[in-house]
Formats: structure tokens, sequence, C-alpha cells
């Protein structure tokens, strides 16, 4: 009865023209194939609250949709009574460059972003996939990196605060407009890879960084899985603090212009900072690479690495993996073992096409959905034997169910339903498709 | 409270770690602030095991209980207002792992933050957050406070450094947040408990991340003429994409109080210093170190001196961390404030700063975080002089006000604690801390786990702090290090 009562007027009357009922216009704001009876585009977190509050008193429930890249993650979703398409919450909303923070809506697309504080010589530190068309909020639902992390850390650590929007109506802003604060709890750390299930994140303060005034990118061939980890452990125990280290196989590296005809298996490393610490870095992690028994490597010059970059960031998660034909685990370990992991994805999933950020110990496996296992029992004892943990970021939508990786042993399950039920109270948002099946 | 809930907690931790006499809780009164509260019983637990059991006879008798490190904290946050328990990790001194392949450690809550890079140096490796009070602070007391310290301008908080807690949760359960792989699926209760002051759980161990060490560092002081000029040139070096390793300044007021006694080099007829540190490679720290002096010069320093030697350098931080222990040559009693602003509002913030020190006839030092924005106004008073004790405090109060009309944060380190709860209603709307409170209900709280902290009172901002000054004498010279 969701499109014909006094609710749906109340939302029209709120949201207007932003409010949609048109089967044409709501399938347009699917989510993993799913078609979403209503549509709500609110323009502001407080907009958003309201109207996520009138859905909760019908018991109805939401889905938050950004750019839609990654609302393939598993299980599979039946229905969906209501969309809440964040991307006209949109707009670098204050940037202030000499203290290098931002306050950005979070439907606003990381591109923009980008671009905008590449105006001013700096940029939001992360190089997370599906870097053209994601927006902000949804790169930080999905709590998505990239390689970036070994210098400038997760994008966990570059939000300093949020405003968010409960399915209660309670509009709340957690951490500080500043660099450093210690006042109150940072609940909003907990938004930080919830899909979108806590509650709605309407706005981010941002920690930013100045782009690095050079960057270099070394390449670097190994024959041997084992040698190219090795190597990846070394850079990132040395005291070179390169920008970023990717690993990936043959496969995956084909993809990538930059990486092609590389070798056996491929690190990219990239170096950034004044032109004296760039080559430093360069020097010092072509040493390493040579001594770890690099077969081949190759040097790529200031002005191409960025465009370079785009394509090899989305080899880990990314738009390089259509949704519909491939599945994406995420396995995590400590970054030595990221040949043991490489090696049991390997073992599990034949096909499968794997790039790393191994200085962090992740490897993500793109596996072609017609030849996966979805429930490789040896790689879920190999998991559980040495704490790894794993997740599937996306499976194709005619299966989906059946991609659903094991929780961990000592999973703190009690303590993350409390706070779903303590947040989202009526379980508006996407109940039930959570880790743990919160 | 009754000797059989006593005879429980002797037969948890043994009665050798189960102290009720006067004296012994008399150590347990006070902290780094001036908030002081005797507990009833202090336990000093062996094992996590042993906390959990703890927390859950308090919860059967409803004791509250509170945990405390080394007790250098500067705002009441292990001081039991309500008596009860206090559990001590001074037995959990441990450091039970590290590996230097994947650059982590896995300690116990009462290791001393410098023993980690201590232990690690070796491998060429240190633990980061470095408060003042590093040599005698201890980890577990750090992730309570999400504490910062000199270098966190480049490199970032405690919260950045912890990859996960295993925790004593309110219930009294066992269970770890994060671990020692990064990503751990589920919602990011890690992130949530570090900062959390002890109020939502007990840390029991704490997997830190280590870094490797820079190859090469330069510390140069700067000296103006002015504050303003000194404050400019922060704001310029951080425009000009530079992001030293620490970016410290102190007035003339600070200066003159440590140079007295440390002769760290400091001059004393400067109005304001920076110390600024950078670090990286060595082929390019030069170059960087001499941009900064560029940038110094360009804004009037009148003069820009390197540390030559690890010796002078190491003067010059040792003056810089005595900044508020020399205070006690200056004033009988001070109060020192921990507000955040917009690195860009430093130079009108420190007029702000001066204007209220006039407004309220006090001397205020100030010495601090300048790249972070993180003030430290030391505000010099004599608790024997009728009303200065007063003014102290409404000096106090206005300078967090003025730091959050700019934007900016009550604390930026040293946490709220009781000290500072009434002025989280400055900064917070009720539905800020609705979420807040929220986040604790989810934790199992049931008003026992170091209760009234964080969360204001009904009273205003600065009355909490209305105890300032009520110090014996002996007590306050027992206070801990000089920080």
């Amino acid at each position: 009865m969701l499109t014909s009562t006094p609710f749906t007027i109340a939302l029209k009357d709120l949201l207007g023209a932003r409010f949609r009922v048109h089967p044409e216009e709501c399938a347009r704001f699917s989510v993993a194939r799913a078609a979403p009876k209503l549509v709500l585009s609110p323009d502001s977190t407080e907009e958003a609250a309201r109207a996520v509050k009138i859905i909760a008193q019908e018991r109805a429930s939401v889905v938050i949709r950004g750019a839609g890249t990654k609302s393939f993650r598993p299980p599979a979703l039946r229905d969906v009574d209501a969309v809440l398409d964040t991307t006209q919450l949109r707009g670098v909303l204050d940037h202030k460059p000499g203290d290098l923070t931002a306050r950005v809506a979070a439907g606003t697309p990381l591109a923009d972003l980008q671009f905008e504080l590449r105006k001013h010589g700096q940029f939001f530190p992360t190089d997370a996939p599906f870097a053209a068309s994601a927006t902000l909020g949804g790169t930080l639902a999905a709590n998505a990196n990239g390689a970036l992390r070994q210098r400038y850390g997760a994008v966990r650590d570059n939000v300093l605060g949020m405003r968010v929007a409960l399915s209660d109506g309670l509009v709340a802003f957690s951490g500080a407009n500043v660099v450093k604060s210690v006042a109150g709890y940072d609940a909003h750390k907990a938004f930080i890879g919830s899909y979108g299930t806590l509650g709605l994140i309407g706005e981010v303060v941002l920690k930013i960084a100045p782009l690095p005034a050079t960057e270099r990118m070394l390449t670097a061939s190994f024959r041997s899985l084992a040698s190219a980890c090795a190597a990846a452990t070394a850079l990132a125990r040395s005291n070179l603090f390169v920008m970023a280290i990717t690993l990936h196989d043959p496969k995956a590296a084909a993809r990538s212009a930059a990486l092609r005809g590389a070798g056996d298996w491929t690190l990219a490393v990239r170096c950034g900072g004044s032109r004296a610490a760039t080559s430093a870095q360069f020097e010092g992690a072509a040493a390493l690479c040579k001594s770890s028994g690099a077969s081949a490597m190759r040097d790529l010059e200031a002005e191409l690495v960025p465009a370079a970059w785009a394509d090899i960031s989305e080899l880990a998660g990314g738009a390089m993996y259509p949704a519909d034909r491939y599945a994406v685990a995420k396995l995590v370990g400590l970054p030595a073992q990221t040949h043991l992991l490489a090696d049991a994805a390997r073992a599990a999933w034949p096909d499968a096409e794997l790039s790393a950020h191994p200085s962090v110990g992740v490897l993500f496996a793109h596996i072609p959905a017609e030849s996966g296992q979805p429930q490789p029992g040896e790689l879920w004892k190999q998991l559980a034997l040495h704490n790894w943990t794993a997740l599937y970021l996306s499976a194709p939508a005619a299966n989906a169910d059946s991609w659903v990786a094991p929780l961990p042993a000592h999973a703190p399950i009690k303590l993350q339903r409390r706070l779903k039920a303590a947040l989202d109270k009526a379980g508006t948002f996407d109940p039930g498709r959570y880790w743990g099946g919160i | 409270m009754d000797a059989a809930f006593i005879r429980r907690l002797e037969a948890i931790v043994g009665s050798r770690h189960t102290l009720t006499a006067a004296g012994d809780l008399r150590n347990y009164g006070y902290d780094a602030s001036f908030d002081q509260a005797l507990p009833e019983v202090v336990v000093v637990p062996g094992s996590a095991e042993e906390i959990a059991q703890i927390v859950a006879a308090c919860n059967d008798r409803g004791y509250p209980y509170v945990v405390r490190g080394a007790g250098t904290g500067l705002s009441g946050g292990a001081i039991a207002e309500l008596g009860g328990v206090v559990i001590s990790t001074a037995r959990l001194h441990h450091m039970l792992e590290v590996d230097v392949e994947n650059r982590l450690a896995v300690v116990e809550p009462g290791v001393i933050n410098a023993d980690i890079t201590a232990a690690v140096r070796r491998h060429g490796l240190c633990y980061i957050p470095d408060p003042s009070s590093q040599s005698a602070c201890t980890i577990g007391g750090n992730v309570a406070e999400n504490s910062g310290g000199l270098h966190c301008l480049a490199y970032g908080v405690t919260a950045n450094h912890t990859l996960g807690v295993e925790i004593v949760t309110p219930d009294g359960e066992l269970v770890w947040l994060g671990g020692k792989t990064v990503d751990v699926p589920g919602y990011d209760l890690l992130g949530v408990f570090v900062g959390s002051e002890g109020t939502i759980g007990i840390v029991t161990k704490i997997v830190v991340k280590l870094t490797p060490i820079q190859q090469s560092s330069r510390t140069l002081m700067a000296v103006f003429d002015s504050v303003e000029d000194a404050s400019q040139t922060v704001s310029s070096i951080i425009g000009a994409g530079i992001i030293p390793g620490a970016l410290e300044m102190m007035d003339r007021l600070s200066t003159n109080a440590v140079e007295e006694f440390a002769h760290a080099g400091f001059p004393t007829d400067a109005d304001a210093i920076l110390i600024v540190e950078v670090d990286g490679l060595a082929a390019a720290v030069d170059e960087q170190a001499g941009a900064v002096r560029d940038v110094c010069r360009r804004n009037r320093a009148r003069e820009v001196r390197f540390a030559a030697t690890a010796d002078e350098r190491e003067r010059i931080w040792k003056g810089r961390k005595g900044a508020f222990g020399a205070m006690g040559r200056l004033s009988r009693n001070y109060y020192v404030q921990d507000g955040v602003i917009p690195r860009s509002l430093l130079p009108e913030m420190l007029r702000e700063v001066a204007a209220i020190s006039q407004r309220y006839d006090l001397r205020i030092a100030n010495v601090f975080h300048a790249g972070d924005g993180n003030l430290h106004p030391l505000i010099l008073f004599d608790e024997s002089k009728p009303g200065e004790t007063d003014r102290a405090v409404m000096a106090g109060e206005a300078i967090l006000r003025a730091c959050v009309e700019r934007g900016g944060s009550v604390s930026g380190e040293h946490g709220i604690g009781l000290e500072k709860r009434d002025c989280m209603a400055v900064q917070f709307a009720p539905a800020d801390l609705e979420l807040m409170a929220r986040v604790k209900s989810a934790f199992g709280d049931r008003g026992l786990c170091n209760p009234r902290k964080v969360f204001p009172t009904s009273r205003r901002c600065g009355e909490s702090a209305r105890r300032v000054g009520s110090l014996a004498p002996e007590v306050a010279a027992a206070a801990g290090p000089p920080f």
C-alpha cells in the first residue's frame, strides 16, 4: 500500500518533484537490479531525516544509493520499498585550503571533489575504486580504499566529522570541523563501512592533503609471487615512504596499458614528493625490487603517472570488472602473508584475476561468475586458521545469495547488533543485508 | 562498601592486589588535572580475565568502577568521582608480541608509551603518538584519550595508530574490536572506542601500528618579534604545501620560564618562537628545511637557527616538553586549556587570548601545537589571592567559547573527563549528544563504567573546574612529572 496512502502525500509535500513513484522513473534507481517502489531525492540532511522518518513510521525499508557503483553487494535484495538517492546532496560546502579541511555534501561525486581541490594544489588522499562515478558518501559507506592508504591512511583516517540522519529523524553531528579533536565519542567512525545500514551520511568534514610536487612510477616484474610480496614487504618496512604499492597477476596487469606485458607478477610503486624525494624513493624502490629478484623494471615519468594510476586503481575491486559477470572477493591478512592469501585465492578460484594492496595485506579476487565457486571450503578453513577475513564486495544479481563469506570466529556480533538497534531503531535502513545478517 | 564485596575482589585478584588502606587510596585520588576523589577500593588485576570478573562483580552489586593507567590525564578521566572501585593497569605492563615484518606490536594497557619505541628502535621502527608525558603515560590511557603529541601533525593521533583492541565491555564480556589486520568486517567499533575515555569498556590488549623511523630530520627554531608574525608563518608553511613532522609555538612568557632552568637556547627577548621539525629522506630534508626557513624569513623572522647537533635538537625539544612544568616558576597555580581552532585563525585567536588575559587581569602563557591549531593557553593565577581562582576559571571558559565560535573544539588531546564535561554543550547540540548517548547504550552502559564523564551535567561550562586550586600542596607536588 506504499503508493496510495496519506504517507505518500506527506512525502510529496516534503519533496515535491524529488519524490518519484512512477515505475519507469524508479527503475533508474535500481539497486542490484531491484527497482524500488519509491525514490526520495532530498537536497539536505534535514530533509532526508524528515523523509526517512515518514517511511520508518510506515514500517517500510530504505536503501541508500549514491552512484550505484557498489550496489551488487550480496546477499540479494528482493524488495526495495524506497531508495534514498543522495545525488542531490551535492557540493563542496566549505573548503579551507590553509586549514587542509573541507566540508562536503556526501552525494558529491569523488571526481568533482578532487577537481575542486586540485585547483588549490590539494586532494582528498584516496584512490578508492570507481573514481569516475562514485560519490564521497558511497565510498565512505563501503569503506572503499585504494593503495594510497600506504602513505595517507585509509579513508577512515581522513574523515574528521560527519553530519548524519537517523531513521527516527535525528540529525546529529559527530567529530569536529578541525584537524584535531577529542571532544565526545567518534560515533561517525561507525558509519564508515556501514553500507548505509545505520543512517544516512549527509555531510562529511575531510582532512585533505597537498598534492605531491612531482610523481614517478616504478613497475617491477617478478617470476614468483613470493618474491614480489617480499619486495612489497621490504618496501613497506623501509623508510622510503612511497605513496602506494599494488600487486597484480598477469591477467589483471594486462588490463592496464601501463602494466601490460610486464611479466608474471607485477608490482606498481607510486612515488611522489619533492623532486629530490621522488627520485630517492624511486631509486630506493628499484634497488629493493632488484635485490628481491625483479626480472624487469620500468620507469613511468611524472606526467603519465596520474592517468596510469587511474587505470591501476580500478584493477582492485573496481570498474574493470562488470558486476554481472564477476564476483569480487576481498581477502585480508597480515601484509607479509599477502602471497599466502593469493595462493589460497588462486587455489579456490583458478580463473580469478588477482590484484592486491600488499603493504596492508588486502587482496581482491575477481572471479568469473560462470566458473567460480561461491563457497570454497578449503579457503574458508585457511581463513579461520590464520585469522584472515573475507567479504564479497559484489556478486552477479542472478545468484547473489550463494556468495556469502563466513564470519570471523570472534566477531563482536552482539555489540554490532546493539549499535544497529540503538541508531536505526525501527530497522529501516536495508535490514538483514549487512554483515552477519544485521 | 561491604566486606563481602571486598572479599570477592580479593578472591579475583588476590589480597595483595586489593588496596583499602586510607594511605593507599589517597594515591589513587588524583591525576594530573585538578580533580580529586577517593575510591573505596583499588584493585590491581593481573589479566584481562580478572578485569572481566571485576566488572561482573561491580555489575552484580551496582558499584561504579574507573580504570587507571599512570594517572597523567589532564581532564580527570581517572578520578572516581562516585567512589567505588579503581582498577589499576599497573601489572598489565607486558609487550606481548612485536611483529617487525608486519609493523605491529601487541601490548598490554599498562605499557608505557615511550617503552614501545625503545623496544623496536633497533628494528628501525617507532610508535608515532608522543604526548609530552610519554615517559610516564600508558598506552591504555592513550587509547582512552586518543592522545596526540608533538608529531601528530604529519602522522596522526592514537586512533590512526591502533589496529585493534581487546576490551572488557560494561557487560563484563571480553571482545576484540579490530585486530591485527585492517578492514575487519562490521561496524568500526574500534574507531568509536578509541577516545571514549574508559566510559564504554576497559581496554585489555592493544595492537599498535609501528612506523619506520624517518631517514633524516632537521629541527629549526625561528625567532619572531611579534606573535602575529609567528602565527601567520604557521599558515604560510602549511599553505606552501609543507607538512612538517612537528610545528610548535611558544610565546615570550613560556620561553622565559623554560630558559631559566632548561637552557634550551631560547631567546628571552623575543615575542614568540616557532620550533619546526621536518623529516624524510636524507636527499630531500635539507631542501624542505630551506623552504621552511624562507617562509619564516618572508614573515619577518628575526633569526632562523638550525639545530646543528643531536644534543642541540634534544635541548630544544626538552625545553618545549618542559614548558608546563616550568610554569611553577612563574606562578603558584596554572590552569591549562586545550582548545582547537582552524589553524588559519591563529593570529586572531591569539589576539583574543591576549584580550581575555587583559579582561580578567591574569597572565596567560601560550605554548602549543601550532600546526594543528591546538592551543595550550596556561592561565597563571594564585589561589591564595581572593577572586583569582574564579577569574582563572572564567578566563578558561572564555577561551573555550572563543574556540568553538571559530568552528573549533574544546579539547584537542587532553580529553573531556570531569573537567570539561559541562563544556560539551557549548560545542555540541542536544541531538549530537543524543547520538553519543545511544552509542554508549549500545556498548551496554549501566551507569557504572567510569560514570559521569564526557557527558554534560546540568551545570554551566566552567563550573566543573571550580575546584581548581583546591589541591593540597603536597598532592600537587606528587601529581607526576612535569608536562
